[in-house]
């Protein structure tokens, strides 16, 4: 199977079973996490890409990627710093990744979109603009995935 | 033109206006601030008594505008504030006070408390006694345009994104629309999904819209400092914009002091009649919701509640619009003790939450809002102000309450349906 666009990427994303749309997620995240090292997140995202994972260790993980989201906000009034911005959008899609399945939606669109949020961040904090190839990554990621 | 005493005390003189004068005069010593203050209930110190907060200036009224007053000041028999009074005095006046208005609504005799904080402000300020991480906030406000430092490409980048994600055109310099739609930096740089949220509502509403390439920042630094020669720069070029578009409303986002700033002080800081509407976002849902333009499908099951941020449901008298849009969504929707125009701030508004060495004492006070939530016990908490949401994070990771918090906008367009966006 062949991505090339948006649509056929959310459409692909929402044909996969809640495990497999967290596992996919995992590995989107996995494109940046290098750009934030919060071992929270590591471990959020190798629970996530495990296939029989419990809805007790999601809870666990999924509490600790959000203390490191809510430690990444920028406050009102200080100054942004997209370097810093990057790793809370690393970990909001972490967060996406291992939400619980039930009410979770289209998790790994979600968490793919947080994840091109956090590299356009990094090429924003880089002062190379916004153009980056994070969606492309993605669809590569995701066709690795469907025919793995 | 630098900060000093000499400066700040003449600001101080300037500012005493007859409702001033009146308010001092008017005050019974009855202590009701001190309990309407959750610095003050929080932590039990009588310094965070509101009116208290205000003494270095009830000292200059006295001394200038008295006749008892300036007698004593005659044979050396007042004390004169000083740099050191006015440096222990920031504390107060920035880190323990939120401009939440609730001293003033329960003030017996109409003291607008708030209000005297505010002109207080202008004299801290002009004396150099404002936080640095407000005037951080302010330099790069002058400099740049916003408080946070946000440029017009990071704009862009979430209007792409946006865009991506579902599908929808983000006007950006439409002239003739209807509404301009104004943003915060928080919303810009931690929730890129109010911007989403607005493109599917206004898609779906069918009304046209746009944003403003030079006034795309509602935040108003100049407020929350008080600087009201800096409050008015933002709101002209606001004005300037709105008026380059020729649109009919500008819209608030959900942000207490940018409302604050720009509908209730915009006009009066440029002297003249705004030739557009201003509303916050939740009132113009609540137009939406009244003619009919926003259909939703589904509910919401889990138990959740709406924290009011004061700016909005006490200072601007926003209180039912909110809920209709949140029974419009959520089947079960419970209120929060002293919820409306009487609820208790997030504890970070009026630029405290900018202030990093008064993070301590915002989690204590933080406590009221605790002692709400604990008699509800919501599985969620809904509000409709970008900087009440990340301290209302920051201070339920503290206590370790595990209830998300939503937008109240984002919240809508998650209802409207895929064909509808």
């Amino acid at each position: 199977m062949t991505i090339s666009n948006d649509k056929e990427f959310k459409s692909a994303l929402a044909g996969l079973s809640p495990s497999q749309q967290r596992q996919v997620a995992a590995r989107f995240v996995q494109a940046v996490f290098p750009l934030s090292n919060d071992v929270r997140i590591k471990a959020a995202l190798e629970a996530a890409g495990r296939a029989g994972i419990s809805d007790a260790e999601l809870a666990i993980v999924a509490q600790a990627a959000n203390t490191a989201r809510v430690e990444s906000f920028t406050q009102c009034g200080r100054e942004a710093d997209w370097s810093a911005q990057v790793g809370h959008f690393v970990a909001k899609a972490a967060v996406a990744c291992v939400k619980p399945a039930e009410g979770g939606g289209n998790l790994a669109w979600d968490a793919a979109m947080q994840a091109r949020m956090a590299r356009t961040c990094q090429t924003v904090a880089d002062g190379v603009g916004t153009e980056n190839r994070e969606a492309e990554t993605q669809y590569r990621i995701l066709e690795a995935f469907l025919n793995s | 033109m630098t900060a000093s005493l000499e400066k700040g005390i003449r600001v101080l003189k300037e500012v005493i206006d007859a409702p001033i004068a009146s308010y001092f005069n008017s005050c019974v010593h009855c202590g009701l601030c001190a309990e309407a203050c959750l610095f003050y209930t929080e932590t039990g110190d009588p310094k965070y008594t509101p009116i208290h907060k205000l003494e270095p200036l009830r000292r200059v009224y006295e001394q200038e505008y008295t006749l008892l007053g300036r007698l004593k000041k005659m044979v050396g028999l007042s004390k004169p504030v000083t740099d050191d009074e006015l440096d222990q005095w920031q504390e107060l006046v920035y880190n323990s006070c939120t401009l939440c208005g609730r001293c003033s609504a329960v003030c017996p005799v109409g003291n607008d408390i708030v209000y005297m904080v505010r002109k207080f402000r202008e004299g801290m300020s002009a004396s150099g006694h404002a936080p640095a991480g407000i005037k951080g906030a302010v330099t790069r406000t002058v400099t740049i345009g916003s408080p946070m430092g946000v440029k017009l490409p990071a704009v862009q980048a979430q209007m792409k994104h946006v865009e991506e994600d579902y599908g929808i055109p983000i006007p950006l310099d439409a002239e003739g629309a209807e509404y301009m739609v104004m943003l915060s930096s928080m919303e810009i740089i931690n929730f890129p999904e109010y911007l989403a949220a607005i493109a599917k509502i206004m898609h779906q509403a069918g009304k046209r819209w746009t944003l403003c390439s030079t006034a795309f920042e509602a935040t108003n630094a100049g407020i929350q400092i008080g600087n009201s020669d800096l409050a008015k720069v933002i709101v002209s070029r606001i004005v300037e914009g709105a008026e380059k578009l020729k649109v009919k409303t500008v819209i608030s986002p959900e942000c207490g002091h940018a409302y604050t700033a720009l509908r209730w002080e915009g006009a009066n800081l440029i002297g003249r009649p705004f030739t557009f509407d201003v509303k916050h976002i939740i009132e113009v849902l609540g137009e939406f919701q009244a003619q009919g333009l926003l259909k939703t499908e589904g509910f919401e099951t889990d138990r959740l509640t709406f924290h009011d941020p004061c700016q909005l449901a006490r200072r601007g008298g926003v209180i039912q619009q909110q809920r209709n849009l949140m029974n419009q969504v959520a089947k079960n929707f419970v209120e929060m003790p002293d919820a409306g125009y009487m609820n208790w701030c997030c504890g970070g508004g009026g630029g405290a939450s900018a202030i990093e060495e008064g993070e301590e004492l915002r989690l204590e006070a933080f406590k009221k809002k605790k002692s709400q939530l604990d008699v509800v016990k919501p599985d969620r908490l809904v509000t409709a102000c970008a900087n009440c949401r990340i301290v209302l994070e920051e201070g339920l990771e503290h206590y370790q309450m595990e209830i998300p918090v939503v937008g109240l906008t984002e919240l809508i367009a998650e209802h409207i349906p895929e064909k509808g966006a």
